[in-house]
């Protein structure tokens, strides 16, 4: 896509060198642990919410039901780590490719729907999956989960005894998350995806293979959210079917893309900052006394987006800067 | 034939007992620009569609080129060389001019640079190279007709149909959708067109298929075409035709 | 063995009922407003509080709550439609879609606020009661409800093919523009279809009462049982959604009974893939192959 712009490369380049270095040293600078845990928290559903936007953002297709590879990666790497010992940095990738294969039958099955019936399909999908994981003890310990073993320190497992290792492990993500992002938006396929968003039937008939684009951009959406199952399970040491197929993953990914800006690079990133900082004030007022409290601003939120501002935190700006030049040009 | 450029044999197409084509043929010569006309529901679109792949024909073949088109998908056709615009208009709305008609190119190659100048050619084309970086939702509706003329232009199409181009254009706007025809006539394109306007079509067209209710019902040369009674009665009712006959004698 | 399967469809069929009010609802939306409403199980949900609270307060019995829940529901639909719906009508999909999406996690979550999510029952006399025809036991709740949820719907048949406000309903579902052609105000006919699809999910609340806890998650249970339904009825079609809910009620029992306590979602998910597999593009505007 024609990105705007707004900044020369050169002083693009500039910036990201500098925010680069940022968040490269924010956590040796942050003395909170609580503090370090937000920010882990934010880069966490900020690459999950990047993997979300390439389908939901730029193809529009609409999935609330990402969870299934969250949890599909989650439980590939933790079987893989407790019942035959390998290295989680291997299983996370493993788990990103068992999310990818999982994407084409989902994909199958649920892009024969169209609009709202395509959502509701994937929420089905992932609501089974969850079922299947709760009901199946023989391979995945069933409705009580597990535990991952506490190995101190382990890098080569993945487990580290400060936060900070996190942080940079879910940045690198991030990182590779937008990096992904960006290529594909200034390639063809960048183009091919917002077309098939828009239009379906003008996308085909400019020859566009519309179910090939689909189905590949849904294999990688599913790897990246693959990945952040096995690095959460990995930083909360531990794993069960409510947890790793949590609706309220399924509808963060969209949200904060939605919040942020769908189809914008950065709008997940600034949908997840605004989001989760909201939530962790609400947590610091008024702890988990109150459930439900989140939710609702969540939802709040949401919805003013929707009335008010449908392209987001980011095509709002950007809708401000056009105007201010179309201003410009008129004079 | 080695002129053909599309043969239609035979095509059928049913919805629901509701016979939308019915065993239709004819054959547009290579940079031959024909008119597929007929009254509203005459299934002139909904040839279209199966030229295009978006419907699979319960009969027939369309063959383009001496390949066989009919049940490939419309990204397939489109490969082959066949490009359409939409009765109404479908642009990518959240998309610049520029961009709309990048992703045609994109078909032919997918480099960025090199598809964004071969964009702004076919933009450049139709005329719409002031509104390039216009969104396409902001058009007015004859600059989305020609944006979606431009993008199947960026296809590289041997082959283009177009669907009612001329539908709301004012005199001065329809001789400049002429002009547009004849010149991409003039670069060898085969062109097929579904219009009502009859100025636009004596124009332009040097073949005229007759369509009513699903069947073709005459066929022939401009000249022809417009004195046959069948075609008139098609349009106007048998009345206009026997009144007609009743002035003649 | 018959006993039992009898015994299985009956409990389905009447199950079924309530389904059917929440399906209806949700085609009836779809049909005249064209958009999915995420958020018909939580308008249940409140049916079933306000039930709750009547009966809590007031000692009213639920099936006489109904005559406050429908309406409180209907002119609920009818400013949702105003304030909320109208404003993302003609919009793509993803304001529609995530629009009711909203309304739904707003609601659940704002009843998990109010209410915890500790289940609340109502108990009435005719609770626990059930009639004994040759061996099979109907109980007298379910049966109650099964009959006033039959007889909505019959009503909403008749209204909507006998008055013009019903005529004009189905007028703009099946076709929108000519139906505003002739004078017919979309954004009336709009509020009257919201309007009445929250009154029979507030009923179908009202009706689960005496025999169902109400808890803030209770309407997600129920939606996803109805939106099948819609799809298998044909979206739009009310009469089809009424049809596919008594079988998938009856279905979902016949699954308790013979396969397992469980195999209620597994059931709609099978459904619902067969449905995609016999009519595959049958909810797309009918272009593709």
């Amino acid at each position: 896509m024609e990105t705007l712009n707004i900044f020369s490369i050169k002083s693009k380049r500039i910036f990201y060198i500098l925010l680069g270095m940022i968040m490269l040293v924010l956590p040796l600078m942050i003395k909170s642990s609580f503090a370090l845990e937000i920010l882990i928290r934010i880069l966490l559903f900020a690459f999950i919410g990047t993997a979300w936007n390439l389908l939901g953002g730029y193809a529009k297709q609409l999935s609330l039901g990402h969870a299934a590879f969250f949890g599909l990666g989650a439980y590939t790497s933790t079987i893989l780590e407790i019942k035959f010992g390998v290295s989680p940095w291997i299983g996370m990738f493993a788990g990103g490719f068992i999310g990818m294969l999982a994407s084409l039958p989902m994909g199958w099955l649920c892009f024969r729907l169209k609009g709202p019936y395509f959502t509701i399909s994937t929420i089905a999908t992932a609501n089974v999956l969850m079922l299947i994981f709760l009901k199946f003890r023989d391979f995945a310990w069933g409705a009580e989960g597990t535990t991952i073993p506490n190995l101190g320190h382990a890098p080569l497992m993945m487990q580290f005894e400060t936060k900070t290792p996190y942080y940079y492990v879910v940045l690198g993500l991030l990182f590779s998350a937008l990096v992904i992002t960006a290529w594909i938006e200034r390639s063809r396929v960048g183009y091919y995806l917002v077309a098939l968003g828009e239009d379906e039937d003008a996308a085909e008939a400019s020859g566009i293979n519309v179910n090939k684009v689909k189905r590949n951009i849904f294999m990688i959406s599913a790897f990246l959210t693959g990945l952040a199952g096995t690095f959460y399970t990995q930083y909360i040491y531990f794993i069960d079917p409510q947890t790793a197929f949590n609706f309220n993953i399924s509808i963060e990914a969209a949200l904060v893309s939605i919040v942020g800006g769908v189809g914008t690079l950065w709008g997940p990133v600034i949908g997840t900052m605004l989001l989760e900082t909201t939530s962790a004030l609400l947590q610091s007022w008024f702890g988990n006394s109150i459930g439900g409290i989140q939710l609702t601003i969540y939802s709040l939120i949401l919805m003013a987006v929707i009335l008010w501002r449908p392209t987001g935190i980011v095509g709002y700006l950007k809708e401000i800067y056009q105007r201010r030049s179309n201003a410009k040009g008129a004079q | 034939m080695m002129t053909d450029a599309l043969v239609v044999k035979n095509l059928s197409k049913n919805f629901g007992g509701l016979r939308a084509v019915n065993d239709v043929s004819f054959t547009v010569k290579k940079n031959e620009t024909l008119a597929l006309i007929g009254p509203n529901g005459a299934g002139k679109t909904t040839a279209f569609n199966l030229i295009m792949g978006f419907y699979k024909p319960d009969s027939g073949t369309v063959t383009a080129f001496g390949h066989e088109i009919s049940g490939l998908r419309p990204h397939e056709v489109c490969n082959i060389g066949l490009a359409r615009t939409f009765q109404v208009a479908k642009p990518f709305g959240g998309m610049t001019v520029l961009d709309n008609v990048m992703t045609g190119a994109f078909l032919r190659d997918a480099q960025p640079e090199r598809a964004r100048s071969a964009a702004r050619e076919a933009i450049n084309f139709v005329g719409l190279s002031a509104r390039e970086k216009f969104d396409a939702r902001d058009l007015t509706t004859i600059d989305q007709r020609r944006l979606e003329m431009a993008r199947a232009l960026a296809t590289q199409p041997k082959i283009l149909l177009l669907d009612e181009v001329m539908a709301g254009l004012n005199p001065y706007e329809v001789d400049q959708a002429v002009s547009l025809i004849d010149k991409l006539s003039e670069l060898g394109v085969t062109i097929v067109i579904v219009e009502h306007l009859m100025r636009a079509i004596m124009a332009v067209a040097k073949y005229i298929v007759v369509l009513d209710h699903g069947q073709k019902i005459a066929e022939g040369i401009p000249s022809e075409v417009v004195k046959n009674p069948e075609v008139i009665r098609a349009y106007l009712g048998s009345s206009y035709v026997q009144a007609k006959e009743v002035l003649h004698d | 063995m018959t006993e039992t399967l009898i015994q299985a469809i009956i409990n389905g069929l009447l199950i079924g009922g309530i389904y059917a009010l929440v399906s209806i609802g949700v085609t009836l939306i779809f049909g005249v407003v064209k958009i999915v409403n995420f958020a018909q199980g939580e308008f249940l949900m409140i049916g079933m509080y306000i039930t709750y609270f009547l009966s809590s307060f007031f000692g009213m019995d639920p099936l006489v709550s109904l005559l406050i829940s429908m309406p409180v529901l209907f002119l609920l639909g009818v400013l949702i439609q105003h304030f909320l719906i109208r404003r993302v009508l003609g919009l793509n999909d993803l304001p529609q879609i995530f629009l009711t999406f909203a309304m739904s996690l707003l609601l659940i979550n704002v009843c998990l606020m109010l209410f915890s999510a500790n289940y609340r029952s109502v108990h009435t006399w005719y609770s626990d009661e059930a009639l004994n025809i040759l061996g099979i036991f109907i109980p007298l709740a379910k049966l109650i409800s099964f009959v006033l949820a039959m007889f909505l719907s019959a009503v909403l048949w008749v209204f909507l093919h006998t008055t013009d406000l019903g005529k004009a309903m189905r007028a703009a579902s099946q076709n929108r523009d000519v139906a505003q052609l002739m004078g017919i105000n979309p954004n009336r006919v709009f509020a009257v279809a919201l309007g009445i699809a929250l009154a029979l999910a507030g009923a179908a609340g009202s009706l689960l009462m005496p025999f169902y806890p109400a808890t803030p998650m209770v309407g997600q249970l129920f939606v996803l049982m109805s939106f099948v339904a819609v799809v298998l009825g044909t979206l739009g079609n009310v009469r089809g959604a009424l049809v596919a809910s008594l079988l998938m009620g009856i279905a979902e029992s016949l699954g308790i009974q013979f396969i397992g306590a469980d195999s209620g979602l597994i059931i709609v998910f099978l459904l619902l893939l067969i449905t995609l597999a016999l009519k595959p593009g049958g909810l797309a505007a009918g272009w593709r192959r």
